[in-house]
């Protein structure tokens, strides 16, 4: 009787983290600077250390653009990146989709009066998902990437 | 020699004149465009090559005045004092001689200021559109920096 | 000498360009000439991450550029803001209480912990050792708590504004402040140790890049690079600003001019920044409010013009306003001191071997965050190869893992 209580116990907890354990899609992230300021660069690069831990999700960075899933574009585009953001765009291997962090790839922040810049990624790449910040908490960046993974999941 | 009696040797040849201060305490010497080689030699030789380095190179547009003026920060050692040489260009054609070989450290503010306000330093190789200010910018042959320019 | 390789590597750098663009992150493309294994000359390409910031400084008012200036950069963004808001401070001849001033200085010298444990961090990363990196990362995560605790965010801290600062701290704030800093400083010296002692490090660090006292002068350069050479500058310890003339602290120079020096001196650097902060938290003066009333700032600013410069983790930072009598500057410089020491270093890469040119880009603190892939292109056989730069700086072996197969 104490073991039946045992297992239904673990399997409520397993159910209930079902959402969190994507087995069959591990992305992988390949990140792009397209003329930011370093802030939304640094919290990418924290969401990948062990005190955010993304590899439970399966995340990580990819060595190169061909083995790339996900695409990260910081910064507000500038004119000059934005030809090389297309290439990248273009290089990565079928199903792709694109992450906008924070508010200078978003809408162009604070930039997007200036004469230099394309405000926001979307004008370039067709994006997904947008995490608004200046800039996002490593959390909030988390969060935008397994909301990705769950629709992907549904469909 | 310490930095004030190497000014004060210069303004007594007539080649520097005091005229104020940036705030804080950071008096100006106004001299004139064509003697920059020579002021920056005589600084080599009186100061010494490890006497001194120079900090920034600021470019402004005085439209009104119909001039360009541009200012050298120098910081002396081992006091750390930075001083301004000023000159001002002619708006139409502002031309000064290049410091690149005698100074080597001037390259990155000598190639904006040419980018973005279209300073021509004669004699530096490196000068080029497009260091910094995207393609269909340059190609309107604009100077973004420049009061009249319409971007 | 037959050229046989071209390299193509663009890095993010931080150029703060003047009248348009203030301190760009800039992918920069250095290109690399190399005869075999050995670097025969270095080309610089820039233009990537031009953003227009002075031209934008000049249409928007005074106290709105407060927050464009803090963007140019997101890892010192407080030292931007500082040294903008000195010079209205400056024009408008206004200054803080000493209180503000103490409380200044903490948010920066926490800003130059977290920045350099992250350039050592990705100085690790790229020879290899990567349990080093993430063991960094993770203890700079106490610091950007700091930060948080003190300014309210981690990254972009938005803290000066002219005549203080905008949030006050109090007695359990402080407390906390305390004991995140004494848990860093034993872990900053356990790093130094390793830094010190370990056998890669060692060989992939020491005499690479070496630069003479009288190089650094004569290319301008600036920061941790000129004092690991044995020029004793510090925009700290000679303008005095804020309340650097009452704190205690000592200039760390070196004299071997190396890689290892660099990295070494950041270090102390870090220490010394913790024992400022400590006793900048014992002994914090209470004479009023550190936040000044808004109402009562104005919106014209007299004509003038002022020069300030602050020693960000980087090197010397300067800003140049000019105000004409209007609500809006007439002229907004900024000088990043990246500017300096990348631009003017193209030679410095000659003679090393390949695998030397990340290691020594890194040591002079460029910006981190854009480390994409370079091209090399062999012209002996004419391919093109693809290459992440931790594979270059490693030698270019391939490795087995499929991780960084091509």
């Amino acid at each position: 009787m104490e073991k039946q209580e045992q297992v239904e116990k673990n399997r409520k907890v397993v159910e209930k983290n079902r959402d969190y354990r994507i087995i069959r899609y591990t992305p992988w992230l390949v990140h792009f600077n397209t003329g930011a300021c370093n802030g939304c660069d640094i919290e990418v690069l924290a969401a990948l250390t062990p005190l955010y831990d993304p590899e439970r999700f399966g995340v990580k960075l990819a060595p190169s653009i061909r083995h790339g899933d996900i695409l990260v574009v910081t910064g507000a585009v500038t004119k000059k990146a934005a030809e090389r953001l297309k290439i990248l765009y273009e290089q990565m291997p079928e199903p792709k989709f694109v992450i906008a962090v924070g508010a200078c790839a978003c809408s162009g922040g604070v930039f997007h009066k200036s004469y230099s810049v394309l405000a926001g990624a979307d004008k370039v790449v067709p994006v997904d998902i947008y995490i608004p910040g200046c800039p996002p908490r490593p959390e909030a960046i988390l969060d935008g990437i397994v909301k990705l993974l769950k629709k992907l999941e549904e469909e | 020699m310490s930095y004030k009696d190497v000014l004060n040797k210069l303004v007594g040849e007539g080649l520097l004149t005091p005229s104020g201060e940036v705030k804080p305490h950071r008096l100006i010497y106004v001299f004139e465009s064509g003697k920059i080689r020579e002021l920056f030699t005589k600084l080599i030789d009186l100061a010494g090559v490890e006497g001194f380095y120079v900090s920034t190179i600021v470019g402004t547009d005085l439209m009104k005045d119909g001039k360009i003026r541009l200012d050298y920060y120098v910081v002396f050692l081992p006091q750390e004092e930075t001083i301004v040489f000023r000159t001002f260009l002619p708006r139409e054609n502002p031309e000064i001689d290049s410091l690149l070989d005698i100074i080597p450290g001037v390259l990155s503010g000598e190639c904006e200021t040419y980018d973005l306000l279209g300073v021509v330093f004669k004699g530096n190789p490196a000068l080029k559109r497009g260091f910094f200010v995207p393609k269909d910018v340059y190609e309107k042959g604009i100077y973004p920096l420049r009061k009249d320019a319409k971007v | 000498m037959a050229i046989t390789k071209i390299i193509e590597i663009p890095y993010s750098l931080e150029i703060p360009v003047g009248p348009q663009h203030p301190a760009l992150h800039e992918p920069l493309l250095l290109k690399v000439y190399a005869d075999g294994e050995e670097v025969v000359k270095v080309e610089v390409y820039t233009g990537y991450n031009h953003r227009g910031i002075e031209k934008l400084a000049e249409r928007n008012s005074f106290y709105r550029d407060i927050f464009i200036v803090g963007r140019v950069c997101g890892i010192c963004n407080t030292v931007h803001a500082n040294c903008y808001v000195r010079a209205l401070e400056q024009i408008l001849g206004i200054e803080p209480n000493n209180r503000a001033k103490y409380l200044r200085v903490l948010a920066m010298e926490l800003e130059r912990i977290h920045s350099h444990m992250l350039i050592n961090a990705v100085m690790a990363e790229i020879i290899g050792f990567e349990s080093l990196f993430m063991n960094i990362m993770l203890d700079r995560e106490r610091i950007m708590k700091a930060k948080e605790i003190l300014t309210g965010n981690r990254v972009l801290a938005d803290y000066m504004m002219v005549g203080g600062v905008r949030r006050d701290i109090n007695d359990e704030k402080k407390n906390k402040l305390l004991k995140l800093l004494n848990k860093t400083e034993e872990r900053v010296k356990y790093y130094k140790q390793v830094f010190m002692e370990d056998d890669t490090i060692l060989k992939r660090l020491v005499d690479v890049g070496i630069i003479t006292k009288t190089d650094v002068l004569k290319y301008s350069l600036i920061g941790p690079p000129a004092r690991a050479s044995g020029v004793k500058i510090d925009a700290r310890a000679s303008d005095k600003y804020d309340a650097y003339d009452e704190v205690p602290f000592n200039v760390v120079v070196k004299k071997e001019g190396d890689s290892w020096a660099r990295m070494i001196l950041r270090w102390d650097e870090a220490l010394e920044s913790i024992n400022m902060c400590k006793y900048i938290l014992e002994n914090l003066p209470s004479d009023g409010n550190p936040v000044p009333d808004e109402k009562r700032l104005p919106r014209r600013f007299p004509p003038g013009e002022a020069f300030t410069r602050v020693e960000a983790p980087r090197g010397e930072l300067t800003y140049y306003v000019m105000s004409d009598g209007k609500p809006m500057p007439y002229r907004v410089k900024i000088r990043t001191p990246s500017f300096n020491n990348i631009i003017n270093t193209a030679n410095v890469y000659l003679g090393h071997s390949i695998a030397d040119v990340p290691v020594i880009l890194v040591s002079w603190d460029p910006c981190i965050s854009c480390m994409e892939r370079i091209t090399v292109l062999d012209l002996t056989t004419g391919e093109r190869k693809r290459m992440h730069l931790k594979e270059l700086a490693r030698g270019g072996r391939k490795w087995v893992s499929p991780r960084y197969s091509i």
